[in-house]
Parts: C-alpha cells; sequence; structure tokens
C-alpha cells in the first residue's frame, strides 16, 4: 500500500512525484478515472509469485510483500524519506548510548481471533523468532544484537541491543517484524506455513488459500489503526480481494486486456506499450529499495584480484546498451550498489565510470594482459582471460540470463575479455561458490534500509560475501553507521561505503536498479507503490470506482 | 486367479520401491546438499546451517535417512515439506484432484478426437496428427487462451473453477495425445482393411463405413489402448506446463517447486505417487486388451 496523505489533492499530487521520480509511467494518477473513493466491491489481482509461506517471520520473497500487508502489521513502518513513521506503536524513544529502544503501544488493537494487541504480544512474536528451528535466519542476521525484550507495562515494550544497532528499526518495520496474534503463535497446525489459521491485525483477514490457484481477503470490519501514511483511516474499502497465481506475463496481460482481472503485476517490458495503447488501462512502475541488480568481482584470485582488471572490465561494457537491447527503454540504470530511491544514494557516482572501450583496452595492458589468442581473446603468459558467472536457475528473474549473455557478447567485442555465464541448479551453483569457482557473483537484494543488503554482501565476515574482498577500513565504516541514529551521519557513512566500494576498489559492477509494475483498470483507485520498499502496496487504499 | 492377483500386487510394490530409490539416489548424486538448498540465496552462517541440520535431522548418514524414509513411507508418512513447512500428504492431497481432473478429461478429449479423424478423415490424419504431435503445448495453450479467452471471453483464464475453466486446458493437453493415437488409429484400420475379413464383409454387402466401424476398428483399437496407457504418463508430465499456463492448481506445478529447491520429501512422494499411477493404468489396459479381444481372453 503506498501510504498516501489523506486528502486526495496531496495525494495526487504524490502520485505524480512517485511517476516522476521513476525512468517513465503513465502520466497522472489513475485517481481521476476512478472517483471520489467508495466503499464496496471486490477485486481480482493477478500476480506473479506464490508465496512459499505465509507467515510473515518467514518472508522471504520480496514480491509476495504486497500479500503479507494485507493480514499483518507491523510496530512502525517508513515514510518515503528513509524516516519511520508510527503504526501499533504510538512512537518510541533511543537511550543516549543507543542500546535501548522504548515502544510505545496503541492500545485499541485487537487481532482477528479477538485477542488483545500489547506488550506481551510483542514480546511473544519476538520469543517465537528466537525460538529454536523456527527463523534461524531472522535470528542470525535481525535480530543478532538483540539481548531481550522487557515488558513495562502493558502499553510499554523495551528492546534491549547488546551493542548500537540502527537496523532494528528497520526489522520491526518489517514482515519479519510483524506481529501475529500469540494464541496463532500456540495454536496453529502448520505455524511456519501459515495461512487462515494465523490471526493478525491487519485491514483484511486471509480466509481462503488454494494453493496453486488463488489467495482470498475478507475486510476485517474491526479495522481502525492504519498508520499516518496509509491514505485514509476506518476499515478497507474493498469487502474482498482475490489473488490469483499466473506464472505466465503473457497470460496476465491477457486476463487484464480481457477484463478477467482489474490489476496485474510484474508487466513484460514487451508488453508495457500493449497496456499504454489501451484506454481504460494504466501502467505504474515503481523502483525497488535495497542493493541493485550487480556483479560483483571476486577478489580472491585471479584476474579480479586485480584492481585494473576489475576497473577494465567495468570500462568495457556500455551499461545502457546492453539493458536497452534487452529491457528497451524500461529498465533503470544503477550507478551504485545502493539503489537511487535510498536516502544513502551517492548520486555523485553517476557518470564517473563505464562505456569506455579505449581506457577498459588500457588498463588490461597494463595489467599485463597484453596478448591476443587466435579468437581474439586477451591472455596473459598463455592463459586467457576467462571469468565465470554462475547464476542459480531457480533464482533467475528479470531476464537475467539473457542480461549476462549481452554482457558476454558486449565484453568480447570491446576488450577481449571471455565471460563464461553458467546457468545451473541451485546445489551446482551453492558448490560453484563454496569452492571459489567463479569471478563473478550476481545479486540483488530488496532490504528497505540498504545497509541491511550492504552489511550481507559488504562486510568481511558477512554471509553473502562473495567478492572475498576484507578491508578494516569498510568493516569499520559499516559497524558506524548502524550504530549511528541520526540520518545525516549515516548518509556521510555510506557516501563513504560507496566511495570506497565504487570508485577506489571498482568491487561492484552496478547494472540496473529492480523495479515492479502494476497494471490497472482505470475503474480501480489508490493503486500504488509501498513508501521506500517500492513495491506494490497492499490493498488497503484500492477502491473500485463506479 | 488369486495368486495372479497377488503377483500383479507384488510386482507393483516392487516398481514402487524400485522408483522411489531411483529418485533418492538420483537427489543424492546431485550437486550440493539439502542444507544449501533450504539456504537458498538468502543468509548463509554456520550458525543457520546448524539449526537447519538439527531441525530436518541431516546429521544422519544417508542410508540411516534412506531406510527412515522407507519405512515411515510403509506406514503411510511421507513427512514434512523442507520448502513449504507443511505434511507432504497435505501439500499433494490438495493438489491430486485438480491435476487427474485435467488428465482424465484431456485423455477423453484426447480418444473422441483421435476416434473422429481416423474414422471420418483418414487421409487428413497423418498431416493434422504430425502438426498437433510436433506444435509445444505451451504454444497451444497461449493460442488457445489468445482466441478463446481474451478476445471471445467463451472461458475464464484460470483456477480450478468448473467446467468452463476446464475446457481449454484440456484441449492443449489433448491435442497432441489426439495426434498421436490418431496416427496409430489410422495405420491398425489401414492394415485392418487390407485383411480377407475386410473383403469378406464387404462382399457379404456391408458398407465400407460398416466395415471400418463394426470391423476393422476392433483390430486397430489393440495398439491404440497400448499407446494410450503409455500417454497417460505423457499427460502427467504435460500438467506441469498447462497447469502454469493456465495458473490451474495441481501436481505439475507442485513438482517444478519441489525440484527446483531439491525439497525431498515432496519430490519422492510425487515419483511413488505417478509410478502408483502407471502400475494401476498398466493393469487397467491389460484388462482392456481382454475385453477388446476375445483370442486373448481364450488362452
Amino acid at each position: 500500500m503506498r501510504r498516501f496523505r489523506a486528502t486526495l489533492a496531496s495525494l495526487f499530487v504524490t502520485t505524480t512525484l512517485v511517476v516522476a521520480g521513476c525512468s517513465s509511467g503513465s502520466p497522472g494518477g489513475n485517481a481521476a478515472q476512478a472517483g471520489e473513493p467508495v466503499s464496496g466491491g471486490s477485486l481480482t489481482w493477478a500476480v506473479e509469485t506464490e508465496p512459499i509461506t505465509f507467515n510473515p517471520h518467514q518472508y522471504a520473497q520480496a514480491k509476495t510483500r504486497l500479500l503479507v500487508w494485507n493480514t499483518f502489521e507491523a510496530l512502525l513502518t517508513h515514510d518515503d524519506k528513509g524516516g519511520y513513521l508510527p503504526w501499533l506503536a504510538t512512537g518510541y524513544e533511543v537511550s543516549p548510548d543507543g542500546r535501548a529502544y522504548t515502544f510505545k503501544l496503541r492500545t485499541d488493537v485487537t487481532f482477528s481471533d479477538g485477542t488483545r494487541f500489547d506488550a506481551a504480544a510483542v514480546k511473544a512474536n519476538v520469543d517465537q523468532l528466537l525460538a529454536p528451528n523456527y527463523a534461524p535466519a531472522v535470528a542470525a542476521v535481525q535480530l543478532k544484537n538483540l539481548d531481550k525484550v522487557e515488558v513495562r507495562d502493558a502499553a510499554t515494550v523495551v528492546f534491549r541491543l547488546r551493542k548500537p544497532d540502527v537496523l532494528i528499526l528497520d526489522f520491526l518495520s518489517s514482515p519479519q517484524g510483524a506481529q501475529i496474534s500469540p494464541k496463532s503463535l500456540q495454536e496453529a497446525e502448520n505455524l511456519k506455513a501459515g495461512g487462515p489459521q494465523l490471526a493478525g491485525t491487519g485491514p483484511f483477514v486471509l480466509d481462503r488459500y488454494t494453493p496453486g490457484q488463488e489467495v482470498h481477503f475478507t475486510r476485517n470490519p474491526a479495522y481502525n489503526w492504519a498508520p499516518p501514511n496509509a491514505g485514509h483511516s476506518g476499515p478497507a474499502y474493498l469487502d474482498e480481494i482475490t489473488y490469483r497465481f499466473l506464472k505466465e506475463s503473457s497470460v496476465r496481460v491477457g486476463a487484464l486486456t480481457s477484463g478477467q482481472v482489474q490489476l496485474i503485476e510484474g508487466v513484460p517490458a514487451t508488453d508495457e506499450s500493449l497496456i499504454s495503447a489501451t484506454p481504460g488501462l494504466s501502467l505504474q512502475r515503481g523502483l525497488n529499495s535495497g542493493s541493485t541488480y550487480s556483479y560483483y568481482f571476486n577478489t580472491a584470485h585471479a584476474p579480479f584480484d586485480d584492481v585494473l582488471v576489475r576497473q577494465a572490465f567495468r570500462e568495457a561494457l556500455d551499461v545502457p546498451a546492453v539493458l536497452a537491447g534487452v529491457y528497451r527503454k524500461t529498465a533503470t540504470r544503477a550507478w551504485s550498489v545502493i539503489g537511487p530511491t535510498s536516502p544513502f544514494y551517492d548520486k555523485s557516482l553517476e557518470n564517473t565510470y563505464g562505456a569506455n572501450a579505449q581506457k577498459a583496452n588500457q588498463l588490461l595492458d597494463q595489467a599485463g594482459w597484453t596478448a591476443r589468442d587466435a579468437e581474439g581473446f586477451r591472455t596473459r603468459d598463455g592463459k586467457r582471460l576467462t571469468v565465470r558467472l554462475v547464476q542459480s536457475a531457480p533464482f533467475v528473474r528479470d531476464r537475467r540470463d539473457v542480461l549476462a549473455q549481452a554482457v558476454q557478447a558486449a565484453v568480447k567485442q570491446s576488450a577481449g575479455i571471455d565471460l563464461q555465464v553458467q546457468l545451473v541448479d541451485q546445489g551446482t551453483a551453492t558448490k560453484a561458490l563454496a569452492d571459489g569457482a567463479y569471478e563473478l557473483f550476481d545479486n540483488s537484494r530488496a532490504d528497505t534500509d540498504a545497509g541491511a543488503a550492504l552489511n550481507l554482501m559488504l562486510y568481511s565476515t558477512g554471509s553473502i560475501n562473495r567478492t572475498g574482498f576484507k578491508n578494516p577500513q569498510l568493516d569499520k565504516l559499516l559497524d558506524d553507521a548502524v550504530a549511528t541514529t541520526d540520518q545525516a551521519g549515516r548518509t556521510e557513512l555510506y557516501r563513504k561505503v560507496q566511495q570506497l566500494v565504487i570508485t577506489d576498489q571498482a568491487l561492484v559492477l552496478p547494472l540496473y536498479a529492480p523495479q515492479d509494475q502494476i497494471a490497472a483498470s482505470r475503474s480501480v483507485g489508490g493503486v500504488g507503490f509501498e513508501p521506500t520498499a517500492g513495491v506494490p502496496g497492499s490493498a488497503y487504499r484500492l477502491w473500485l470506482g463506479k | 486367479m488369486i495368486t495372479a492377483i497377488l503377483r500383479r500386487a507384488g510386482a507393483g510394490l516392487l516398481v514402487l520401491w524400485a522408483a522411489a530409490t531411483a529418485a533418492y539416489l538420483a537427489l543424492l548424486a546431485a550437486p550440493g546438499d539439502t542444507v544449501d538448498a533450504i539456504v537458498g540465496d538468502g543468509a548463509d552462517t554456520p550458525g543457520i546451517r546448524a539449526q537447519i541440520i538439527q531441525e530436518w535431522h541431516l546429521d544422519r548418514s544417508a542410508v540411516v535417512q534412506y531406510l527412515d524414509f522407507l519405512l515411515r513411507a510403509a506406514h503411510g508418512d511421507l513427512g514434512r515439506s523442507y520448502l513449504l513447512q507443511r505434511p507432504v500428504s497435505a501439500v499433494i492431497g490438495s493438489q491430486l484432484a485438480p491435476t487427474l481432473k485435467l488428465a482424465v478429461a484431456a485423455a477423453v478429449f484426447g480418444v473422441v478426437l483421435a476416434l473422429l479423424f481416423a474414422v471420418t478423415a483418414r487421409r487428413l490424419t497423418s498431416t493434422a496428427g504430425l502438426i498437433l504431435v510436433s506444435t509445444p503445448p505451451f504454444l497451444i495453450g497461449i493460442i488457445l487462451l489468445s482466441i478463446f479467452s481474451f478476445r471471445l471471453g467463451w472461458f475464464p483464464v484460470s483456477g480450478d473453477r468448473g467446467f468452463a475453466a476446464l475446457v481449454l486446458p484440456a484441449i492443449t493437453l489433448g491435442l497432441p495425445i489426439a495426434g498421436t493415437l490418431a496416427q496409430v488409429l489410422r495405420d491398425g484400420l489401414d492394415r485392418a482393411l487390407d485383411e480377407p475379413f475386410a473383403v469378406t464383409a464387404r462382399a457379404r454387402g456391408l458398407r465400407e463405413s460398416g466395415v471400418l466401424i463394426r470391423h476393422a476398428l476392433k483390430h486397430a483399437l489393440l495398439p491404440a489402448v497400448t499407446m494410450l496407457g503409455w500417454s497417460f504418463g505423457v499427460l502427467i508430465g504435460g500438467t506441469v506446463i498447462v497447469e502454469q499456463v493456465f495458473g490451474r492448481p495441481g501436481l505439475g506445478q507442485v513438482t517444478v517447486q519441489a525440484v527446483n529447491s531439491s525439497d525431498l520429501p515432496v519430490v519422492l512422494a510425487v515419483v511413488i505417487l505417478a509410478a502408483a499411477v502407471f502400475v494401476v493404468i498398466n493393469t487397467v489396459t491389460d484388462l482392456a486388451y481382454l475385453l477388446i479381444d476375445p483370442r486373448l481372453r481364450r488362452s
């Protein structure tokens, strides 16, 4: 749910801003066609991805985030400037040492099973997250610095940390930090799978799930605690909403154009012109938060242990040209490891490198890769300049395998680099990573706070550090950035991180900023993206115009 | 008679065991282990790994895990899905009916169409059959959807919701079957019509259509029934694509997801189920031979 401010006028402004902020999009919002918000009606939304789990604690698929907030809510929510707004908590205080976060909770909230929401419920949720065999990744990453949770009174809860960690706020605004009824936590038959048995506090209740087909939500009539940027208050407009799982993009588009569904997400570049050309439909794009889709250089061995070769690879590639070849004009080129919508994004990196074949060739000459073999590839001491990119097929999306082929052709032509793309199963990919049998690693992460992604990817002991780059100065910057509570201080620290990683060390080749698209019938109002996360919003703001 | 049935059942069980074991060995031989698969592309630390190993008892040797699986499977317990965190029986149980419904509907459609083709338009069969067999079901599905759902709005695009939603998927899946069956039928008919009994029938003054339907068709059916038994396996495999295109629930989607994520308990259960279906179908085909051909009944 793109949680806009209350009035319609500002709603229009915000929508326009969002659209302007994206690479392109349909002009204006679709509020005009759908008219004033009205209560009632039902919608069908065709989505690409069926969730593996409906338990928000187990959340791992950014594509399913739009479903989470229908049923569940968190203590805080993100605004669109990197800050936080009250939700189930009315506010919070941080102790001067940054190790105690005290939350004041709303007292008028009940879960859909009738259980009261209070401080004990918050503690029950954290206890569950830390329980053995429940959510090991959350316990090891988001809650790694949590010491204990104290219930001071029914409406006050204190999170005590072992060391300062501002990312605890990000966690408490995330699906993994969403609040499940303590009664469900104890009684649900398949707790980790979630579903109708798990009660939340959200504006809808998940009442029917048909695996492989659809999930159905009904309005929660008692709902009256929307966050301030939700666009309205009280119960949701829609009586009910069905999300149908349609994996094939052409089928989603056909279902929309034939009026069988009113909304779809995941519109392929090739179909965007069709949507835009259809009078009754609108198209919106939102850039995701987190880290950009980038290639990470493995610095553990040759050839990318040499910064000159890393720079050369970046110079050899004309990123806009390959993006245009694969995604037409719909992709947004990335310049940093941090996404361009993040408050920490360093805009000064733009146009500082890339698309300079002459420089690439000079750098490679300098690094000793001077000779060429019969096929035109560069060699050094008789060894060809070969680099391997291993992609795990189940996780390839956005046609990243095709993009890799375009990169392969480009660097061969411009600098004689032999890029070998291996599209393999998950087991083979994991083995290649464990054995260091790769020179490039590709990844994007949808964390709402880009710092969370950087800690995993860039920290010397980070659990997804595939560069093999270990640098005490970088670790210190990342540590300081999560120990600092003020936004300006964090921005400055992350600017230094980006300078070090992108400019000085050339550890990363950023390619594009991942995005989501929504195409909708113009009779649907309130269509938009969730602030900060940049993924399609929940159904709370949607209405069906007459 | 009873010994024959017992022998049949014993052989069926042996097939199930062999299929499950082969699948188990194949997954064991695949690169990466279960822990890798569960970690996926998420955060990966020794602590997280230790918890996963503990949760699913992966510290036991492969042989012990295999024996444990067999023992539990013998008691009807297929375990829990690593990925979906639900009992395998629940994961598969809810998806079995839509897949079977689709497979049966497609088989019926395929048989009817093949018979029509073979009897009424024998000369067309070979070309039409070749086109149908060599067109990927994915393409057939998209084309059918574009015309009959997106353009004409006759059928809904997706889901397991009544007869209307079954029509297009069943046609998509049934067309290639019809192509193959029609070829086999036509071949059988041509041969039967050259037999002396066809000449005799004609000499008795029977019309050509009578010769075809009353005499030749029975002869042509035998290889076609064999073919149909085989194509039921193709149908089950074909549902993978058809279910994806039409957004239908079913085993195909479950299987793809389970294989991609090395969800061992689900993969094994699907393999056992598929093997069981094959055993049943083969038995039914054998019985059908007896019905069709009186010569087999006597011996």
